[in-house]
């Protein structure tokens, strides 16, 4: 036990400091996340209720997509759902590093602390991956040079 | 003051850190380079024509260039910070620094900090928008 309390003590901890700061940037981080929230259900509302008006009306703006009728709203729905599917997860990753983070200090849970590093881990490999690809759809817009 | 000292950055945390910071300096190089692309495609890129309902449109390029260029200049800011966090946040954890590691996450504070700022003055122009639509509107009938 002695062992243990003295490898505890010897570990590299969470100073003052570092607390702190983290404490105010999972603030910052839970405002964003929230407001996210809030901004994906007004959308998912919108487009439940009044998706097909706003389907029609793009339609008879854009003829091309009205020739298309069930396929291009077919394929309009399913892109929508993937998208808020994405930004439905990334929202919520950040939203739990928020919370279990705050959690971890201020109750000094071990368990709480990691899994909030693991969502902010996980937070940003999605951000990443969402990164590279719109690189690589970047590199098509170049194509409009030649 | 010693109630953070239970809080130990284990070999999970850290490695669970380590990773963040790395996909976040990913996230950080793709956007600077994405910023750089978008700005060489609006100065030297082809003025799009674009057919809307009938209308023909061609994209000004004074105005696609201003947009950009805010963007840019935001987003060059942001990731800043973003590359600050997952730099000096690595080397914090590689090294077990405390001093390093609390800089990183300053910087990931400053990170989120911004976007919040950034995302309480684009709620506030679309409410000032709608509040001056509203007005348009209503002095229209």
């Amino acid at each position: 036990m002695e062992n243990n309390q003295q490898e505890s003590f010897l570990q590299f901890h969470l100073d003052y400091d570092g607390g702190n700061t983290l404490k105010e940037a999972v603030r910052w981080s839970r405002f964003c996340a929230i407001v996210f929230i809030v901004l994906l259900s007004l959308f998912v509302l919108t487009l439940l209720f009044v998706g097909s008006t706003i389907f029609a009306a793009i339609s008879q703006f854009m003829p091309s997509l009205a020739g298309l009728a069930g396929t291009g709203a077919a394929i309009l729905i399913v892109a929508c759902l993937i998208g808020f599917g994405i930004a439905g997860v990334l929202v919520y990753m950040l939203y739990r590093f928020s919370t279990l983070t705050r959690k971890g200090i201020e109750h000094q849970d071990q368990a709480a602390f990691s899994e909030g590093m693991r969502s902010l881990k996980n937070y940003f490999l999605i951000s990443g991956i969402i990164a590279v690809l719109s690189l690589l759809l970047n590199f098509v817009n170049i194509s409009k040079l030649f | 003051m010693d109630n953070f000292f239970t809080v130990a950055f284990d070999e999970n945390t850290r490695r669970h850190i380590r990773t963040a910071a790395q996909w976040a300096r990913i996230v950080a190089l793709c956007s600077f380079i994405s910023y750089a692309i978008s700005l060489v495609v609006v100065f030297f890129g082809r003025r799009e024509t674009v057919e809307f309902g009938g209308y023909t449109t061609t994209s000004s390029r004074a105005g696609s260039a201003i947009g950009a260029l805010i963007t840019t200049v935001i987003g060059v800011i942001i990731n800043y910070f973003l590359y600050r966090f997952a730099d000096s946040t690595v080397k914090g954890m590689d090294a077990q620094d405390s001093i390093k590691s609390n800089d990183g996450f300053n910087n990931l504070r400053i990170y989120f900090k911004v976007y919040g700022i950034l995302i309480i003055i684009c709620l506030s122009l679309c409410v000032l928008g709608g509040i001056f639509l509203a007005i348009g509107a209503g002095l229209s009938r």
